[in-house]
């Protein structure tokens, strides 16, 4: 490292030394080269990287059938579309954004990326596993891509039968057995990522000292493995029915189109806690590090974590309200509903509190993460009312209840995988991005955010139902906001392709430590070697002792940007002080 | 391009005034906590950024009180929603008992009432789907301002919804099923009838019109503009009629004859009642029952009765069952009609859905 360099040199050096006198480090990305040493890797990193490419390649397909929505949306009448292109696109924006970008993007990107790296291992406990996920999934969403380009799916992406099974004339069934295939690599990534934190954990890397980032991945994936086969039996029987006639769905054949509600939501309730759980995670990271702050509340976070995918679980008939479900049923459902918003209560005054007597700074990482936390309230709170029986028989499936889950998904999700991915980028790519672009790409997807979703609770409190290409005029108005905020929006995802794009080849090298972070991962050079850690490091202590100014392992944090009198930094030198140097203070 | 929309969206039904006070009531609490969050947030991102900091930050770990506390606090509010959700969907999912009732049937992409005298509209749908005549006949659903309307809804395909945002209520609409909404509407007006279940290509065109009126328009309306015909005799044009023409065409009536050695139940007074059925259990004989027993008379067998009758799946339509159900609901004690009354040729009555009735309050 370079802890000497800074303080010598008064003293003019006669001969610069030559660059190629620095020795090329070898690490995950230039160890080998060529299109097979990606395709065939086991290298939990590259797949990573493998991941992120495919995703992030869905991300704009998707994106791109939602600007084509919005812009249908235009007029009351639909201004570019006729109502079976539109029914296509919006299903075609749901299908790609759900199974083939939310589901797999933290998980499958970063959880690949960084789990090894954050509890000191050396790769996932499946490499092989690990990359045949990559395969199922890129086979399954080729289906799923082919099948919503070429001809359509006019379903919907919740595909409920008998429409789905006898009605719709498009691409149902390859669309869902490219859902199903992609179910496998799902599950084949969360077994791989809960063995992984089970078993490969380094030396003194308890489960109280597990970062939170490896607690939210630990339940998704939980939820991965026991939701996604009811999702795979489920899309299954559909895709029989719709084949062969049997009838399982369809009234007309003898079954039951409220069963398949039942099954669909089972998985996809539990879904969207695939979807959010994860960015929970990465924004208890980013927060505390850009705070220097201890993490408020570890336990309770954590197990609100483990609480969300265990009672995600018993909510799925809230969705059914309306479906003709019992009264008594509907109660039931209601009153569990209200139960998963308090774990996720608690981790919103946690991250606040873990904000107090902080030292902020507001690089691209942590602007992402307050955008995080200030939508996901919108989104959590709007929720209440949707749980709510009372509220939601006039609510359902109107465009509040759109604007809703896409506070969550988008406004919660989308900026946690920001975040993840600003957060994370110097390490994977060994390259700094431009900080002033990506604070204010932070600002313009937050403001568009606001933009384009707040009119949408305007309409649906006024009773606009969702999947609408034709409207009453006096919506206009706000679908012309909607879509305003979203060309904002748009613009907002398009700046990063340009400036972490232009980091490759133009950003500053990145050091080990750029962000002075505690976590393992920074504990070893950007980008990482192909085993991460030349020595398996041993954890003395806790996720984030930012405080005290040493990493899990014990030693003192670099100089955390932007603070030239932070008495941690001690330019990555193993600090003398120990943990305990600092009382620990008690507030409340 | 119109001007906004009103603050509060246009209220025209008890329960629309019950639901406004908690969606408030919902919006007012968590707008409060999440401004306060907001605002701690703020107020810290402002005091405590690294330029007005020293760098060092305390030690904290958390505090087992305020864990407590925003546990169990936010807990309780929450149960506050719930509770009064419970409240406000109760008065919504409970029709009472005199409510007058309206069959109607939802298809890809129109929407069709029948009354219980037999009038039948098309409330709304895409005029490009429908039949000539049907196209004559689309108006609106006309029901009563301050009298309780139950609508008992059914799909003939896909499953529709059906939502009047005037009123805050929607009920999935569902193929062989039937499921139930009611209004107590309280404000003449017209207002939107939505579909809001995606049901294909035009989804966004399954669109009608409600229509809250006086009581003498309602009769009016129910009249058809022509003279009362005076007669309670079941030959009249009501939907109860229509279903017992259908009853002697089908042939229901060889084996249902309400006889002692008839080879069938008897339907008199059946509906409403608790049926035991064989290999256990017992049903109470509703709508749902009554169709089911028409389209798979096999799935529930009466008691101490074979399962000798065929399925009617493909030779009824919706709106044959809705008859049917409706001349059911009408049979008294000794109604049955005779055996041998087949195709009962009223002089000068209606046979074909005749816009005509017998009184405008016709119940059964």
């Amino acid at each position: 490292m370079s802890t000497t360099i800074s303080h010598e040199a008064p003293a003019p050096i006669a001969a610069p030394p030559p660059p190629e006198l620095a020795p090329l480090e070898i690490n995950y990305l230039n160890h080998s080269y060529g299109i097979w040493s990606w395709l065939l890797t086991v290298d939990h990193k590259r797949i990573g990287i493998l991941y992120l490419v495919s995703i992030s390649a869905f991300f704009i397909i998707g994106g791109a059938a939602a600007g084509l929505v919005r812009v249908n949306l235009l007029s009351p009448t639909g201004a570019i579309m006729t109502e079976d292109q539109y029914n296509r696109m919006f299903t075609a924006h749901g299908v790609v954004m759900l199974f083939l970008f939310l589901i797999p993007a933290v998980p499958a990107v970063f959880g690949n990326f960084f789990i090894p790296m954050i509890i000191g291992a050396k790769d996932l406990a499946f490499p092989k596993l690990n990359l045949a996920s990559w395969y199922v999934f890129m086979i399954g969403a080729g289906l799923a891509i082919w099948a919503v380009l070429a001809g359509g799916i006019d379903t919907g992406w919740t595909l409920y039968p008998p429409y789905s099974s006898r009605s719709s004339q498009s691409n149902v069934i390859p669309g869902v057995v490219g859902v199903f295939i992609t179910g496998f690599s799902s599950i084949m990534t969360g077994l791989n990522i809960m063995v992984t934190i089970h078993k490969m954990r380094a030396p003194g890397m308890t489960w109280g000292r597990l970062p939170l980032f490896g607690w939210a991945l630990y339940a998704t994936s939980l939820i991965q493995l026991l939701g996604t086969p009811v999702i795979a039996i489920t899309l299954t029987l559909l895709a029989v029915e719709r084949a062969a006639g049997v009838g399982i769905f369809d009234p007309a054949l003898g079954g039951d189109p409220v069963l398949f509600q039942h099954l669909f939501w089972f998985y996809s309730h539990p879904a969207v806690y695939i979807m959010i759980v994860p960015g929970m995670g990465v924004v208890s990271e980013v927060l505390t590090c850009f705070s220097r702050k201890n993490i408020f509340g570890y336990k309770a976070i954590a197990w609100s974590s483990m609480g969300i995918a265990v009672v995600g679980f018993m909510l799925w008939a809230h969705h059914m309200f309306v479906a003709g479900i019992s009264f008594y049923s509907a109660l039931l459902f209601s009153f569990l509903s209200m139960l998963v918003a308090v774990p996720s209560a608690i981790k919103v005054f946690n991250w606040t509190a873990t904000l107090y007597r902080g030292s902020i700074t507001f690089q691209a990482p942590m602007l992402f993460s307050l955008g995080f936390v200030v939508l996901f309230v919108i989104g959590g709170l709007t929720g209440l009312f949707l749980a709510t029986l009372g509220t939601d028989i006039h609510l359902h499936d109107t465009y509040f209840v759109v604007a809703h889950f896409h506070f969550v998904m988008v406004g919660g999700m989308v900026l946690g995988y920001f975040a993840a991915l600003h957060y994370w980028w110097p390490k994977m790519t060994g390259r700094m991005y431009s900080d002033w672009w990506s604070r204010v790409t932070a600002s313009i997807i937050i403001v568009g955010f606001f933009l384009t979703f707040v009119p949408q609770f305007v309409m649906g409190y006024h009773g606009l139902p969702r999947r609408y290409p034709n409207y009453p005029a006096e919506f206009q108005i706000y679908h012309v906001m909607s879509t305003a905020g979203s060309s904002i929006l748009g613009l907002g995802y398009l700046l990063p392709c340009f400036y972490l794009t232009l980091s490759l080849f133009f950003g500053q090298k990145a050091t080990a430590n750029p962000w002075s972070a505690t976590g393992l991962e920074w504990q070893t050079p950007s980008p990482p070697p192909v085993f991460n850690f030349d020595t398996t490091p041993v954890v003395v202590c806790g996720p984030y002792e930012y405080a005290i100014g040493v990493d899990q392992m014990g030693r003192g944090l670099p100089e955390a940007p932007g603070a030239s009198d932070n008495p941690a930094s001690r330019h990555g030198q193993t600090a003398a002080p120990g943990p305990m140097h600092k009382e620990t203070e008690v507030v409340g | 391009m119109n001007s906004l929309l009103p603050f509060i969206p246009e209220r025209a039904s008890t329960l629309a005034d019950m639901f406004e006070p908690l969606f408030w009531y919902i919006t007012i609490t968590t707008s409060v906590a999440g401004l306060l969050v907001y605002a701690a947030m703020i107020y810290f991102c402002v005091r405590y950024r690294r330029g007005a900091t020293t760098g060092s930050t305390p030690r904290i770990l958390g505090s087992e009180r305020l864990e407590i506390t925003w546990t169990i606090i936010p807990t309780i509010i929450f149960f506050t929603y719930y509770a009064w959700g419970v409240v406000v969907f109760t008065h919504a999912a409970h029709a009472p008992k005199d409510a007058m009732e309206v069959y109607v049937i939802g298809k890809q992409w129109m929407w069709k009432a029948q009354y219980p005298n037999g009038q039948r509209v098309i409330i709304g749908g895409n005029p490009r789907n429908m039949s000539e005549s049907e196209r004559q006949s689309i108006g609106r659903l006309v029901i009563p301002v301050n009298r309780p309307t139950h609508v008992i809804l059914t799909s003939e395909d896909v499953i529709h919804d059906f939502g009047v945002p005037a009123f805050r209520n929607k009920i999935d609409v569902i193929p062989q099923r039937y499921t139930h909404v009611w209004y107590n509407p309280n404000k003449i007006g017209e207002y939107h009838i939505y579909c809001d279940q995606y049901c294909g290509t035009w989804h966004s065109l399954m669109v009608g019109k409600i229509a809250v009126v006086g009581e003498q328009e309602f009769d009016d309306f129910l009249r058809g503009g022509r003279s009362l015909q005076g007669s309670d005799h079941p030959v009249d044009g009501s939907l109860a009629s229509e279903g017992r023409q259908l009853f002697l065409k089908l042939q229901c009536i060889m084996c249902h004859t309400g006889t002692k050695d008839a080879k069938a139940p008897v339907l008199e007074g059946l509906f409403g009642s608790k049926v035991n059925l064989k290999g256990g259990g017992a049903e109470i004989a509703d709508e749902a029952y009554i169709k089911e027993s028409i389209l798979k008379p096999r799935a529930k067998v009466v008691e101490g009765w074979e399962a000798i009758m065929p399925s009617y799946e493909g030779q009824v339509t919706a709106e044959d069952i809705n008859a049917l159900t409706e001349f059911i609901r009408s049979l008294k004690r000794g109604t049955t009609p005779d055996g041998t009354s087949h195709f009962p040729p009223p002089v000068g009555a209606p046979t074909e859905r005749p816009p005509t009735l017998t009184s405008p309050g016709v119940k059964k």
